[in-house]
């Protein structure tokens, strides 16, 4: 595995993009369609030609969010299980009123169409990064479901091949564009909170799942589930119905995983936008008293915690700086260490969905060539926050991350947790 | 357990064992090396192929150059050759690279692919003149993932195999080919080898290769030219084909250095508008050496679409300096721009914009006047005075504009000023607007019981009962333990207007703490209706809000001992939503009141069927409630109406346990039944047998289905 990235420098637009629109509590930056010269309507030759790929329970709704967008046609679906392809084509169909949705089971036939571009990835976790790589590849924007990665090389080289191709990768991290989570994280990041000391994320269990080999049961015909395409990147194993759960299966490549990935690519996520989108932690302790926690160069702790949280509904994030704090959750409330801190707004005026922000986030950036919200560089952090945290929790002691190199320092062992080789054909 | 089935087991277990021995390891490198030799004796093995496969995995951790040989020969194993990699691909020192390098020369196919996908990412330079060898690889996908691994190694040995095949290799190769040359070019760049890398970029651009990989290569030909890459972009930027363009405002973004703003300012006048409007968005994505006056130009006069792209910009990059010329556009006859312009002012960032409209509202006029006022609140700028100045504004939209703004930004010393507006409001059709300021003042107080106090003395010295009530729903918006003292005195007065205001207000309270003072308006208000609204408010508190068990079971009983039977009856919905003992027992004692009986009768068995089913003993308490645990079966069950009917047996059968009550899983007989005649009044009929006895019943729809004895 390369130990350093490419030294292209780093995109400061970024920063400075992500900071400018979290300063305030606005609705994403977009162009008025009049703006484009659309008057609002859009004919067919100015819409955004959408495929997508892997869609289960999850990508249904975001295809939802997708289909409300009035420059968006909706055009191709691939899904290696056919009942999936036929119901999407169904619901899209449906939606237009036409017949016009192809269906595919390879998506490599579907990136191969030039007219199509950009997709939605929402296949399992085994599969996005491979997807994503190949569609950027291919010249596709794309709007990639998360956790994106497997381990710190994919999360690293992600990045890097979103910059290499020039296009626009939006994680589905989408709490990045609601509002009272960016309010949150914008009072963090603007020094509202005084300097950061811990932020919090919920890893909602601390286990690896593992996707391991069970007893070969008849395997089905590639045109009802395709087997080998589900593989995909992982490696060989016999066909086994409970391993169809696409949403679990391979997540963080079996030996890590499991919550720490599956809720830090969110919360997670949200403490690094807390902390302006540094560098990831460079210490990681194992898991101890139900915390485990990683330290910022800085000093500023990142604490997975499981209990401890003020009740305000799934994925909650806390930021306590010197000053004061703020905790925000899945029912679109905030709580605050001083009502003052609200600046004569009140949480209600703040607060909520819906996450059809993040896909018009990403539309708007398809059009704009700008950076979305949950661009490949963030994703890549939080990631490897994640990462490196499940290999503390895998080896049970404590790991040390140089972000220059990328490489644990004098950890021979985390060091190889790093990366897993893909099955043939695919690559990074 | 035969032994097929346990190897799996065993492996599992070797697999937690293995785990778990790393998290105790002291000694990390004999602890590796004790287990390398475990993982190897399974690769010896006779054992399954998935017990070798994890074993694979477990030995990227543990496996050194010991491993190699046990790994090697699994590379041309199609089950076993990935997990063979996962391992070799990990394993450090120079074993695993000539492990997979000789495999380069007996393998094929998709399994030569892997071993050569394994190469790249571990950069063997030593490789290169085998994967150059493959560069003619008949097999396409072989070709391309060789040219790929070369272009990862990137040494100059690499490059150059590379640089041969982008012109002469097989067109269908070619695309990896590029792809490999950008990548040497990039590890160029980042070594600071900016001429080597961009005459490779060229080189790439110049090829007939997909034309992705011409977009990869013209933005690092730019990049690595640094300004003298400029007129290159400039050329992209004005490229017909849109893809060109696109790339070019990407990468835009990314240059460094000041010169690419001044050279998208000047491409941004000449562009054409639907262009123009994406060039400005470019240039505000580089706030920090943008060409600010160029994106006030286009804000300012130009193509609509132009301007509104621009005007936009201005909220992430404008400051003071922009501030004039916005407000003149917030007042155009174009309601888009003008909306537009707004917009941005009210997010446009800087304190000094925040000063200088404060500075510019007393000598405004006309249509900015609203506007600045307007920009005001939106922005939070405290500016009191100036905006109580306008109050007395001859103009009705001026004074509601300054009304709005004060309650966006009066803190707790400013609050009397809008008390003042709200209790003796100048102009009379203001007041409307006063009471809506106060209001979006109040809730936002940070000390909500000192603002409470304040409106309450208000509501004390006002003697017009339509103020005092204004004032109340203000109070009940609020919260808070003062509010809720004054809203409940206000309940208990003589005013007809207040106490309905008052009731109102307080059964729709949103704290548990409204409970007592609505069970003593329940008991003691002005009027039956009134105490009636009490009751079921107080109701309201124990059905939907946290509340203690304890505290619950009390106020159900209150309402049971205090209230008439239609309101008793709505208590058995909170004893069947918070299912216990103590509730059961609840239930039981209202069976003994006639009106109640029925719907205790329902309560009870709801009840003891949900708690018996977390294994709690009820017969005791049935028995005691008359009612003891029967054998139900359902012989025929039919929903509909007429001579449509469904037939549902299945669905009762389901759910029939051994009382005469049947719970359906979702409330309504449609949602389980489905409905089988649209917008008709239907009934459900069912004949069953209780403990052997037949019996039929008819429910209206959506009735509870309580079986009756049978005679």
């Amino acid at each position: 595995m390369s130990n350093k990235r490419t030294q292209i420098p780093r995109r400061k637009f970024l920063k400075t993009a992500v900071s400018a629109a979290g300063a305030a509590v606005t609705a994403p930056m977009f162009i008025p369609g009049s703006a484009l010269g659309l008057n609002g309507a859009v004919p067919p030759s100015e819409r955004i030609i959408v495929g997508g790929i892997g869609i289960g329970n999850r990508g249904t709704y975001d295809l939802g969010c997708f289909l409300e967008q009035k420059d968006v046609q909706f055009a191709a679906v691939c899904d290696i299980k056919q009942a999936r392809r036929t119901a999407v084509k169904k619901m899209v169909d449906g939606k237009y009123g036409t017949d016009g949705c192809a269906i595919y089971r390879d998506f490599r036939e579907l990136l191969d169409r030039n007219d199509i571009d950009a997709v939605l990835i929402a296949t399992g976790p085994n599969w996005h990064a491979t997807a994503a790589m190949t569609a950027a590849k291919a010249g596709k924007d794309m709007y990639c479901e998360k956790p994106v990665t497997k381990n710190i090389a994919q999360s690293l080289i992600l990045a890097e091949t979103m910059r290499r191709t020039g296009r626009v990768f939006q994680a589905g991290t989408q709490r990045r564009n609601l509002p009272h989570f960016a309010f949150a994280c914008a009072l963090a990041r603007t020094g509202k909170l005084g300097k950061i000391k811990r932020v919090y994320a919920h890893p909602m269990g601390m286990q690896a799942m593992m996707s391991g080999w069970l007893p070969a049961e008849p395997e089905p015909d590639p045109e009802i589930v395709d087997w080998n395409m589900y593989l995909g990147p992982a490696s060989w194993r016999p066909f086994n119905a409970k391993l169809l759960d696409g949403f679990n299966f391979e997540k963080g490549g079996g030996l890590v995983g499991g919550g720490v990935l599956e809720w830090g690519s969110h919360c997670v996520d949200l403490c690094q936008w807390a902390v302006d989108d540094c560098a990831p932690p460079v210490e990681y302790d194992p898991p101890k008293d139900g915390q485990l926690v990683a330290r910022y160069e800085n000093g500023t702790e990142l604490i997975f915690r499981e209990t401890g949280w003020i009740p305000l509904g799934s994925c909650p994030v806390r930021f306590e700086g010197e000053d004061g704090w703020v905790e925000a959750g899945d029912s679109g409330k905030l709580v605050l260490s001083s009502p003052a801190l609200l600046a004569g707004r009140t949480v209600e005026e703040i607060g909520g969905y819906p996450a059809t922000f993040h896909v018009r986030d990403f539309l708007d950036c398809v059009k704009t060539r700008s950076q979305p919200k949950g661009n490949a560089d963030a994703a890549c952090n939080a990631h490897i926050v994640c990462h490196a945290a499940n290999i503390a929790l895998h080896l049970g002691r404590q790991v040390k991350f140089d972000n220059q190199t990328h490489e644990f320092v004098g950890d021979d062992e985390a060091n190889r947790l790093r990366s897993e080789a893909l099955r043939e054909p695919w690559r990074l | 357990m035969t032994r097929q089935l346990q190897r799996p087991f065993l492996f599992l277990t070797t697999w937690l064992i293995l785990a778990a021995g790393l998290c105790a390891a002291d000694d990390q490198v004999k602890s590796s090396a004790h287990q390398e030799k475990d993982l190897l004796a399974v690769l010896r093995s006779d054992a399954p192929a998935g017990e070798k496969a994890i074993t694979c995995k477990l030995l990227a951790i543990h496996g050194t150059s010991e491993a190699v040989a046990d790994l090697a020969p699994l590379l041309s194993n199609p089950q076993l050759a990935s997990w063979a990699r996962i391992a070799l691909e990990a394993i450090p020192g120079p074993e695993a690279d000539e492990a997979l390098r000789k495999a380069t020369d007996s393998l094929d196919g998709l399994l030569l692919v892997g071993v050569i996908n394994s190469i790249g990412v571990r950069r063997d330079a030593a490789s290169v003149e085998a994967l150059t060898k493959h560069l003619k690889n008949n097999d396409v996908e072989s070709a391309s993932a060789a040219a790929v691994a070369l272009g990862r190694i990137g040494t100059d040995e690499a490059a150059q195999s590379l640089r041969q095949a982008l012109q002469a290799g097989p067109v269908p190769v070619r695309s990896a080919v590029a792809e490999g040359c950008v990548l040497c070019a990039e590890r160029r760049l980042a070594e600071g080898k900016s001429a080597e890398a961009a005459e490779l970029y060229d080189e790439v651009r110049k090829a007939e290769v997909p034309k992705q990989r011409l977009l990869e290569a013209t933005r690092g030909a730019i990049l690595a030219r640094g300004d003298e890459g400029l007129p290159l972009l400039l050329e992209q930027l004005r490229s017909e084909d849109a893809k060109f363009f696109q790339i070019a405002l990407s990468t835009a973004r990314e240059v460094q250095g000041g010169k690419v703003d001044q050279t998208l300012a000047e491409e941004l006048a000449r562009a054409q508008p639907e262009r123009a409007a994406l060039i400005v968005q470019a240039m505000a994505d580089r706030p920090e050496t943008v060409v600010l006056a160029a994106v006030l130009n286009a804000a300012e006069q130009g193509p609509k679409p132009v301007r509104l792209s621009a005007i936009d910009a201005l909220r992430r990059v404008g400051d003071d300096s922009c501030l004039g010329s916005l407000l003149t556009i917030a007042t155009d006859a174009d309601a888009e721009l003008a909306q537009a312009a707004k917009a941005t002012l009210a997010e446009m960032p800087g304190d000094q914009v925040d000063s200088q409209i404060v500075d510019l509202l007393p000598q405004a006029d006309g249509k900015i006047y609203p506007v600045l006022i307007g920009l005001i609140g939106q922005r939070r700028i405290e500016a009191t005075d100036t905006l109580l100045k306008s109050l007395t504004h001859s103009n009705p939209a001026v004074r509601r504009a300054a009304l709005a703004a004060l309650g966006e930004t009066v803190d707790l010393k400013g609050l009397p000023v809008l008390i003042a507006q709200v209790v003796t409001p100048k102009n009379s059709e203001d007041a409307a607007a006063a009471q809506q300021a106060l209001k979006t003042a109040a809730v936002r107080m940070p000390d909500r019981e000192a603002c409470a106090t304040a409106l309450a003395n208000a509501v004390q010295r006002t003697p017009s009962a339509t103020t005092k009530a204004s004032l109340l729903e203000i109070l009940g918006a609020v919260g808070g333990t003062k509010a809720l003292a004054t809203v409940g005195a206000a309940a208990k007065t003589s005013n007809p207007e207040l106490q309905d205001v008052s009731t109102r207000l307080l059964g729709e309270w949103m704290t548990a703490d409204a409970a007592p003072v609505l069970l003593d308006l329940a008991k003691t208000a002005p009027g039956e209706k009134y105490q009636v609204r009490a009751m079921r408010g107080y109701i309201r508190i124990a059905r939907q809000f946290v509340l203690p068990e304890q505290q619950r079971i009390e106020m159900c009983q209150q309402v049971l001992d205090a209230a008439r039977p239609a309101e008793q009856k709505l208590v058995f919905d909170v004893l069947k939503r918070y299912p216990s003992v103590a509730m059961l027992k609840l239930a039981i004692r209202a069976l003994q009141e006639p009106e109640l009986k029925d719907d205790a009768n329902a309560a009870v068995l709801t009840i003891a069927q949900s708690v018996a089913s977390k294994g709690v003993d009820v017969r005791e308490h049935l028995a005691q409630a008359g009612l003891e645990p029967v054998k139900v079966e359902i012989v025929k069950a039919e929903y509909g109406a007429g001579s449509t009917q469904k037939d549902v047996t299945a669905v009762l059968q389901k759910y029939a346990g051994n009382l005469p009550l049947i719970v359906l899983p979702s409330a309504g007989y449609n949602a389980n039944f489905g409905d089988p005649l649209p917008d008709s009044v239907k009934q459900l009929k069912v004949q069953y047998r209780l403990n052997g006895k037949p019996g039929e019943a008819t429910f209206a729809e959506d009735a509870a289905i309580l079986l009756p004895a049978p005679k």
